[in-house]
Order: C-alpha cells, then sequence, then structure tokens
C-alpha cells in the first residue's frame, strides 16, 4: 500500500488552509468581484495559481526525472496510460483529452466532454456565487465557525454521494 | 509578511505541480489540489468500507468510485485543510460562531446549495481549483470549463443584484 500521496495531501492541506485563511483566498469570488465592484483583488490569485502551476509543471518535471508527466503529447500520456493499466481502469488519455475528470465518467467521445464541461462549468459558477465563494473558500469559513458554511459541507458530503448514485450511471448510460 | 491572494495563489499552483511531480498524486492527471474530487474520494472511501454494496465488487476487488490514487486509502487533503485553517483562525484570534444574514445563505439554503455545487463540480470533473490547475496542464475541456465559471458566476451575478 503506498500511503505517500496520503501523508504529503495531509501537509499540502494543512499549508493551505493556513494561507488560505490568512490571504482569504476564493477563486468564484474573484470573478465574482471583478462582476459586481471591477475589483481584481482576489482575481489576481486566480491568474497567479495558474501562472505558478504551469511554471511548477515545467520546472518540477527537470527536478523529478522520475515521473515525466507534463508535456501530455511527448509522452505524460504514455505515463497515465500505463499506470492505469496496471490499476485495470479502462481511461486513456488521449492526445485531445489528456486530462479526465475521473474514470467513472471517462469515455473517448471529445463532444460529449465538451458539452459535460460547459453543463457541469455553468453549475459550479452559479451555485458557488449563490453560496458565497468557491468549495475552498467555504471550508475555511467552516474552520473559522461560520454555521452556514459548515451546514454547506454537510451538503457537499450528500452531493457526493448522490452523485455517484444517481447522476454518474446516467452519465455512463449517455457517454457508452 | 502580510499575506495576499497573488502570493497565496502562486504557492497553491506551486504545491499542485508539487504534488504530481514528487508526491505521486497520480492518476488522474493534474489530482494535486481539488477540493471536490479529494472530498469525494474520502466519503467514498468511508461510504464503500461501511456499506460494501456502495463499491462495485470487480473481481473480488472493492472498487471505489472515485480517483485511482485513493483505491488503496483516501487523499487527506480535506482533513488538512480544515485543520490548517482552525489553527490560523484560532492563533490570530478570528473564530467566532456566526451566520450569515442574508436568505439565501442561510443553513437550510447552503445545504441545498452545497449538494448542488458538489453535482456540478464532480460533472465538471473538479471544483474551481483543479479546473485551473487542468488549464495550467493545457486541457482544452478545462478552458471551457473556465470560461462557462466565469459565465455562471456572471449569471450569479445578475441574480444577486436582483435579490438585495
Amino acid at each position: 500500500m503506498d500511503l505517500l500521496p496520503p501523508i504529503a495531501t495531509i501537509f499540502l492541506g494543512l499549508i493551505m488552509g493556513y494561507l488560505g485563511q490568512r490571504a482569504r483566498m476564493c477563486f468564484i469570488g474573484g470573478v465574482r468581484d471583478y462582476c459586481l465592484v471591477k475589483d481584481t483583488y482576489l482575481l489576481k490569485g486566480l491568474f497567479s495559481f495558474i501562472v505558478c502551476a504551469l511554471a511548477g509543471f515545467i520546472i518540477f518535471q527537470f527536478v523529478s526525472p522520475a515521473i515525466k508527466t507534463f508535456p501530455w503529447f511527448l509522452d505524460g500520456g504514455a505515463v497515465f496510460a500505463k499506470k492505469w493499466a496496471a490499476m485495470g481502469v479502462t481511461a486513456v488519455p488521449s492526445l485531445i483529452l489528456p486530462v479526465p475528470g475521473d474514470p467513472i465518467t471517462w469515455s473517448p467521445k471529445v463532444g460529449a466532454h465538451i458539452i459535460l464541461a460547459i453543463l457541469g462549468g455553468f453549475g459550479l459558477g452559479f451555485f458557488s456565487c449563490m453560496a458565497g465563494g468557491c468549495p475552498f473558500r467555504q471550508h475555511v469559513m467552516a474552520a473559522e465557525g461560520s454555521k452556514s458554511a459548515i451546514v454547506y459541507l454537510v451538503g457537499f458530503v450528500l452531493g457526493a454521494i448522490l452523485f455517484h448514485r444517481f447522476v454518474a450511471p446516467f452519465i455512463k448510460a449517455v457517454l457508452a | 509578511m502580510r499575506m495576499t491572494p497573488a502570493i497565496a495563489g502562486g504557492i497553491f499552483g506551486l504545491l499542485g505541480a508539487a504534488g504530481q511531480a514528487f508526491f505521486h498524486v497520480i492518476p488522474p492527471p493534474a489530482y494535486g489540489i481539488c477540493i471536490a474530487c479529494h472530498m469525494r474520494d474520502l466519503v467514498n472511501w468511508i461510504a464503500a468500507h461501511i456499506y460494501p454494496i456502495y463499491g462495485l465488487k470487480a473481481g473480488g476487488a472493492l472498487i471505489i468510485p472515485g480517483g485511482p490514487v485513493s483505491y488503496n486509502f483516501p487523499l487527506l487533503t480535506i482533513v488538512g485543510i480544515l485543520i490548517g485553517a482552525v489553527i490560523a483562525a484560532r492563533v490570530n484570534k478570528e473564530f467566532k460562531w456566526k451566520v450569515m444574514r442574508v436568505w439565501w445563505q442561510r443553513p437550510w439554503a447552503e445545504f441545498f446549495l452545497g449538494m448542488l455545487v458538489m453535482i456540478s463540480a464532480l460533472t465538471f470533473g473538479g471544483c474551481p481549483i483543479r479546473t485551473a490547475l487542468k488549464a495550467a496542464y493545457l486541457d482544452i475541456t478545462a478552458f471551457i470549463g473556465l470560461i462557462m465559471i466565469a459565465v455562471g458566476v456572471f449569471a450569479g451575478c445578475q441574480v444577486l443584484r436582483k435579490l438585495t
């Protein structure tokens, strides 16, 4: 059993939680503030995240040559295809679709994934805007003692179970 | 030093890339940081171990719905975030029990909003953080997702303007 990912992610989470609380980081809030009052204070966080993640993907693969995953159009796809085959999962990254959301809702149909992205992205933006922050912000607010955010987390957990019980089979039937 | 979102976002981006490069948080690709997916992995792992019928039996092995990296043991980002944020709030004396004022952010409404956010996030395959991480991994669907999130927030802002 490989325990490195869980132990590493708990420390990643600790750093993220601390910094997120100090900075009031919110990914939806940036777009929302820009829409409502033309304020770019939080939006800078989103852009700096994308730029630094891209830089990190490029730099870290030279630092750690064991796992070369970044340019998926060169060799990253093959790394994942091998990993997936070893785990017995039938999802293979292709040139057009390098990043499946997860193997449960994966299919090689690109058009279906674009429709899923349109539906899911719109719902994600709309409902997060109404709820007052992205899921990460809600976790931080729950830790700050907001009862609304704690109830939000209960709904969040139930949503995961409902999705895999009722929505995922439907999506799979549509994609197949 | 005062922590601004620009600096925090940069550090998060580097952490997300480092999770994939150094800490084996693969497959799926670009999985280093995600709130919805890691929460889903944790919940499904616990649910499948309490009620084995929830997981799919395939050849005697319990297949947990979710990212393959969490088949054996789930990722614990959520636990870390909650502990870290509680520490930050306690250390800086910002912890206070409170309830939002407006009716669509009262607890009963937030329950349904949380459910809907989770379902749409899993339909797309990631929360806003992972959408940004996927976009940095140069995925076409993530760019469409980012644009649609902006459109959704814009629609939400119109509704918020009507409500307030």
